[in-house]
């Protein structure tokens, strides 16, 4: 086993992976611009070295500054944590050459599965749906109108280095096709240096529906059953829950043994997401899989009674893994709560918070690195915290939500629990069927009178 | 109490996986506690959580590891030059030559201080500032971190 654990990441993520590792004896040495020298990762973690200015290049991003982290306190392990370095191939490449542990796949199964195109062409093979289109890049205008004609209308132009939502474009008709190509791929090279894109046939009302696995260094993976992660603004997720209120223990286990096969072509190693889209007919279809712990981790924790975060090092080190029979107990929601303002487009809403006070008591859990007069720093994300609630019935797990967020006290900066309260009592959220339009219609301001 | 029998007990700790021992007897008293610094440790003891044990490192004795020299009170008047990466420094650019600066000497702006070396790259750092090296702030062979502070120059 590990005696010492690296976390390239901060905030929340942070101190989950220091929560696991203390809890397996293992040291933590955590990383740190200096943005996050009051940090709550950086206090709890054994040892703390920092590592640069706060601009994510220059400090989280940085791969020679956390191998000379790693090098100097001598770690055996780096856990990547989600978004930074945790899905780049090249990090965990360098993990390697350097004889670290890189807590997650390999660097090829990462590189596989993050090209957009070539993730859909490996599971294609594998035998995984796949949503109909291109057969990987589209080369031109030309090659793309070719390809309309047999997926036929809608389609979506896709960024194949894409993601976070940006480098698409839906395309309803043929005269929008050329701008929509080229503003698409125009969009792509600006944002992720590669402006190649594929195409798919774009479902209408779909759901998002993502299947948690974990493979061992034997080849087993397992799956831990879904997360519904329809509740998305702009491509970004707010609200996930489990199990999904639109499917049934036989899509479950539909859906968990295509995304075991598509873990397995890859020899996927740790924790890893098939996100799938679920459509009207409950016919589902891959969409992409990141190679990664996620943010909304927490939920299938819940469900399942299981510690991903542990287990994601206990497979790193070389335990093997049991048997998943994925039938979920409970019903759980989590909501992000996030500093944004809701009233003003979600802008971020950075800066000290004067007061916190966080919900808790009988299957309520709050995940977060935000502490009593922290002040948020501008430079990252703005996910300040996770409020997981469980209950025996979707229904009751919505109420409680609702109790929990009343509760939950933020002052100072702006947050996104008005959103979730409103939605927590919204008909159509109660009632489980919609799709991933629905937050775009969904009316939440805050009326001037109310409270 | 003898240095013998001190040493002796601080020997005791290093190869055994206790943190922290106190001993009294015909009443003197000794504690000997475990500094997690000696291990590479960058911790920031001072903002941590009660429960650390970092609050054993305030009761190390002087033989065991030895920490910097404590900056001195005039040290806020004093230019720092602070590391840019991570990494190991050392004062000299190979174990047998001189340091590159001594303490009291004239430095100039541009000229090389020390080494800092990571992944087996030694890279060299340079002054900032003209003016005289007032203090070397950390132990040759020991881990640094990201702006660091490495000397004191007093800029006159």
């Amino acid at each position: 086993m590990f005696k010492k654990i690296l976390i390239a990441n901060r905030g929340e993520i942070a101190l989950r992976v220091i929560r696991a590792a203390r809890e397996m004896g293992i040291k933590t040495v955590a990383v740190y611009s200096l943005a996050d020298r009051d940090s709550l990762h950086v206090r709890f973690a054994d040892e703390a070295v920092c590592i640069g200015p706060p601009p994510s290049k220059e400090s989280y991003l940085n791969i020679p500054r956390l191998m000379a982290a790693a090098e100097v306190t001598n770690a055996d392990a780096i856990h990547p944590g989600y978004g930074f370095l945790s899905e780049n191939s090249g990090f965990a490449d360098i993990c390697a050459a350097s004889g670290l542990i890189f807590i997650g796949p390999s660097a090829s199964a990462i590189a596989k599965m993050g090209d957009k195109a070539l993730a859909k062409e490996t599971m294609r093979k594998a035998g995984v749906p796949v949503v109909p289109g291109s057969d990987g890049l589209v080369a031109d205008l030309n090659q793309a109108k070719k390809i309309t004609e047999q997926t036929n209308f809608p389609i979506i132009i896709k960024a194949t280095a894409g993601g976070g939502g940006r480098g698409m474009r839906i395309v309803r008709e043929i005269s929008e096709l050329e701008n929509a190509f080229q503003t698409a791929s125009h969009e792509a090279e600006t944002a992720f240096a590669n402006s190649a894109v594929y195409i798919e046939k774009y479902i209408e009302e779909p759901r998002h529906v993502e299947i948690q696995v974990m493979g061992d260094r034997y080849g087993t993976v397992v799956h831990y059953g879904e997360r519904d992660c329809t509740v998305q603004r702009r491509h970004q997720k707010l609200v996930e829950e489990s199990p999904s209120p639109a499917i049934t223990q036989e899509i479950r286990d539909a859906m968990g043994e295509a995304a075991v096969k598509g873990a397995q072509s890859v020899n996927y190693l740790g924790a890893g997401t098939i996100e799938f889209l679920l459509d009207k007919d409950k016919k589902f279809y891959f969409m992409e899989m990141n190679t990664r712990i996620q943010v909304e981790h927490t939920v299938t924790e819940e469900v399942y009674n299981v510690d991903l975060l542990k287990m994601q090092i206990e497979v790193a080190a070389g335990a093997k893994l049991k048997k998943v029979m994925a039938r979920p107990q409970w019903h759980v929601i989590e909501c992000r709560i996030n500093a944004e303002d809701p009233n003003h487009d979600f802008r971020p809403s950075p800066g000290k918070i004067t007061t916190l006070h966080f919900p808790s008591g009988f299957g309520v859990r709050v995940d977060t690195h935000a502490y009593d007069g922290y002040e948020i720093p501008s430079n990252y994300d703005s996910l300040i915290a996770k409020l997981i609630v469980r209950s025996k019935t979707r229904e009751e797990a919505c109420e409680k939500m609702f109790h929990a967020l009343e509760e939950f006290v933020v002052e100072g900066i702006k947050t996104t629990i008005p959103f979730h309260k409103k939605l927590m009592r919204n008909e159509t959220f109660r009632s489980g069927k919609f799709d991933t339009s629905f937050v775009e219609n969904f009316d939440f301001k805050e009326k001037p009178q109310q409270g | 109490m003898e240095l013998s029998y001190i040493k002796k007990i601080i020997r005791l700790l290093e190869n055994s996986n206790v943190d922290e021992l106190e001993i009294e007897e015909e009443g003197k008293k000794i504690r000997v506690a475990r500094n997690r610094q000696s291990t590479a440790n960058f911790g920031f003891p001072a903002s941590a959580p009660m429960s650390y044990a970092s609050g054993a490192a305030q009761h190390l004795p002087a033989a065991a590891e030895s920490k910097p020299a404590a900056p001195t009170k005039t040290e806020k008047q004093y230019h720092e030059v602070r590391s840019p990466i991570v990494g190991t420094f050392y004062r000299s650019p190979s174990p047998d030559a001189d340091v590159y600066a001594e303490v009291g000497q004239q430095v100039k702006a541009g000229q090389v201080l020390c080494i800092v070396e990571a992944m087996k790259l030694m890279n060299e750092i340079e002054c900032d500032a003209d003016g005289t090296l007032m203090q070397v702030m950390v132990e040759n062979g020991k881990p640094v971190e990201y702006n660091q502070v490495l000397f004191l120059i007093d800029k006159g």
